[in-house]
């Protein structure tokens, strides 16, 4: 497995998401038809929603990861677990932000407590509070209790979807749409959203693969640190 | 003598002495005590003075504070139990190390179900509140939502005695990962303060038990790797 | 695995992070043998004490204690082993009596009343026993620390730096105590900066440094002089 994360393949890797990404990009703002009744403001759509689901991609590498980690103890599924964690966040922090910037003008407000928004925020909190707790990366202890942290997170997004979704009943619904989707999408839309979707998808894992190798040399370099100090204290 | 057997003796050896050091002390159910009522009593000035708008919010006002007190009650246990190293001398002694987890876990609740008893009667007054009307409703809304954050809050008290700040990441923790039980908890008390029954609020009460035995099931399954040094 | 070899280590490590504590230690101890390991502060006694009290897991490397994996089997290989370290593991308060209760029913003591009056008969603590533990002087904190390590008759005695800030009473009744279950066929290891009482106990010495054994053999025909002079050898 770590063998597939080596640097052959990485150029290549890079090069097909810097065009996927290129190619969506031209996708959503020239090829796709506005949306009926939200306008150009509806193709943040594709971004907003491609993260989401990215971000809970990332987390169930880090659930998956986790486990792996409290079973084999390698070093290597704890800085998997590291990465995905940290990336995961920052594609949450996405959609927390392009969220409002699409709610503002369809809903009236800047946030309406949408279930999957609100989720996405309390897995936010969950995930940055994951990040606290590895300030100090490979120390094993750590490295167990945000695995088990990262257990118990994904383990919750259900629960918490069930409970916010109870909870959004009682709130006024926002006036014009229904979150999450859009008043239909064509055939094109779903077409151009799905490779948008893709484009995310491999830039997740380029990053993905970049960070834990940065993480596996960062631990490399401490070792021998630390081995040269030892030697340098006799 | 067979595991169970093993496994109940440690757990009651463990919550006689948790008990006993804290029916010398009372530090924790003291500290828990006096904190909820001030949280109750601070929230009622931040409202106002319509008594209608405090009657809507007094479920959320009561669990908020509950779960406040709950992160108090934790760290001075956290606390007691750091000084002589104490931990590292049960652990030598555990056979089964799930069992810490649930003396741990039952004591948080006494503690709990003790501080609900006595600030109850206070909110009836305060709230103009009549709890009486369905106690038995009310126990099991409280009871399962307070194993609930006995539960998550032991697990994480436990994980966190070693981190650096430890006082500020029990909290950061706790309070996410608890959500799905603190919007059910608060909204069954409060359909049961609106003169709701139990019927109504069957499904915040399916919420709060999956949460429960999911939790706690984790839990057992995941304390080894929390207590290994 | 032959059940005369009481502790059987084979290439343990342990890593904290990039920090290596121990680096491949071999071990073997017989049945009723007491072992001294010497070692200069961050030689990793203390973590492979810690390691054979089954606290924390090693990074490599087999364990076994009285023939069963001390890493698989930790729950089994717990009730064997008696650990004296530096923190007391008692509850300040709680009641000198108390707190050996508490131990005795986490270790399933029989006949546990008499069994705690035998102990502090030992350690001298008989009148006090009453009194809660915070009151206690440090001295007779310690005593207490060593009731309770032998309170469920270990097999395995695992002692890290027991000398180090004991009164002169505490020590005399810990060397009485430590001579006589040696002759019980109890199994002792010892850490210690103590040169000349952990001879006078010890049927072999180690010396440890760096996280590797350097130096290990029986104590027989070792004098204090000797083993200084090997200190200073092994201990760059």
């Amino acid at each position: 497995m770590q063998m597939m994360f080596a640097s052959k393949g990485r150029t290549l890797h890079a090069v097909i998401v810097y065009f996927s990404m290129l190619f969506a990009m031209f996708f959503v703002f020239i090829c796709a038809p506005n949306e009926k009744i939200q306008g150009i403001v509806q193709k943040i759509f594709y971004f907003h929603v491609s993260s989401a689901i990215t971000m809970f991609f990332a987390f169930f590498i880090v659930f998956v990861a986790s486990i792996m980690y409290l079973w084999k103890r390698s070093d290597w599924w704890d800085a998997v677990a590291f990465s995905a964690a940290e990336i995961g966040v920052v594609f949450c922090t996405l959609v927390l932000i392009t969220g409002p910037i699409w709610g503002r003008p369809i809903w009236g407000t800047w946030w309406s407590w949408d279930p999957t928004l609100t989720l996405t925020l309390v897995l936010w909190l969950i995930y940055v509070a994951y990040l606290m707790l590895r300030i100090d990366i490979h120390d094993p202890k750590r490295a167990r209790f945000a695995a088990v942290l990262g257990i118990i997170g994904f383990v919750d997004v259900l629960l918490i979807r069930w409970s916010v979704e109870k909870w959004r009943t009682l709130h006024p619904k926002p006036v014009l749409i229904q979150e999450g989707g859009t008043t239909g999408l064509t055939s094109t839309m779903l077409w151009i959203f799905m490779f948008c979707l893709g484009a995310f998808l491999l830039l997740f894992f380029y990053l993905l693969r970049e960070r834990t190798s940065i993480t596996q040399s960062r631990h490399a370099l401490e070792v021998l640190r630390q081995e040269i100090d030892d030697l340098l204290a006799r | 003598m067979s595991s169970s057997k093993i496994f109940i003796q440690q757990v009651f050896a463990l919550l006689a002495k948790d008990l006993k050091t804290e029916w010398r002390t009372r530090e924790i159910f003291t500290s828990m005590f006096v904190f909820t009522v001030l949280v109750v009593v601070v929230f009622n000035f931040a409202i106002g003075a319509d008594t209608e708008l405090i009657r809507q919010v007094a479920s959320g006002v009561v669990w908020v504070a509950l779960l406040f007190a709950t992160v108090l009650g934790l760290q001075r246990a956290g606390h007691m139990e750091s000084e002589e190293d104490s931990l590292q001398g049960v652990l030598l002694a555990l056979h089964d190390r799930s069992a810490l987890f649930v003396a741990k876990m039952v004591a948080q609740m006494l503690y709990l179900l003790g501080v609900v008893v006595c600030t109850l009667p206070l909110c009836s007054i305060w709230f103009r509140i009549d709890f009486t009307a369905c106690i038995g409703a009310f126990g099991i809304v409280f009871v399962l939502g307070i194993l609930g954050l006995s539960i998550v809050g032991t697990l994480f008290s436990i994980m966190v005695l070693h981190t650096r700040a430890h006082e500020v990441m029990l909290p950061i923790l706790f309070l996410p990962v608890s959500i799905p039980l603190t919007i059910a908890a608060v909204y069954a008390t409060a359909q049961l303060i609106a003169g709701k029954g139990l019927k109504d609020i069957a499904d915040y009460l399916a919420l709060l038990s999956v949460f429960d035995i999911i939790f706690f099931m984790l839990s057992i399954m995941v304390f080894d790797y929390i207590v290994e040094g | 695995m032959s059940t005369e070899m009481m502790v059987h280590l084979e290439g343990v490590m342990k890593r904290f992070g990039a920090m290596t504590a121990l680096r491949g230690i071999d071990l073997q101890i017989k049945r009723g043998h007491c072992l001294g390991i010497f070692g200069p502060n961050g030689a990793g006694k203390t973590t492979l004490l810690r390691i054979l009290a089954t606290l924390i897991r090693p990074s490599a490397g087999t364990i076994y204690i009285a023939g069963r994996d001390a890493v698989r089997e930790a729950e089994k290989v717990r009730p064997l082993l008696g650990v004296l370290s530096h923190r007391t593991f008692l509850y300040g308060h709680l009641t000198a009596c108390e707190n050996l209760r508490f131990y005795g029913r986490m270790f399933g003591v029989k006949k546990l009343t008499e069994r705690i009056t035998e102990v502090l008969q030992v350690v001298g603590l008989e009148a006090n026993s009453y009194q809660l533990v915070r009151t206690y002087s440090r001295g007779m904190q310690q005593r207490l620390a060593i009731a309770r390590t032998i309170l469920h008759r270990p097999a395995l005695l695992l002692l890290d730096e027991p000398y180090t800030g004991l009164d002169q009473h505490a020590t005399g009744i810990l060397q009485e105590l430590l001579l006589q279950l040696r002759s019980e066929s109890c199994t002792i290891i010892m850490s210690t900066h103590d040169l000349h009482r952990g001879l006078n106990l010890c049927d072999e010495i180690a010396i440890q440094c760096r996280g590797k054994i350097v130096y290990s053999s029986t104590s027989l025909g070792v004098d204090m002089q000797g083993l200084e002079e090997l200190y200073n050898t092994y201990v760059e």
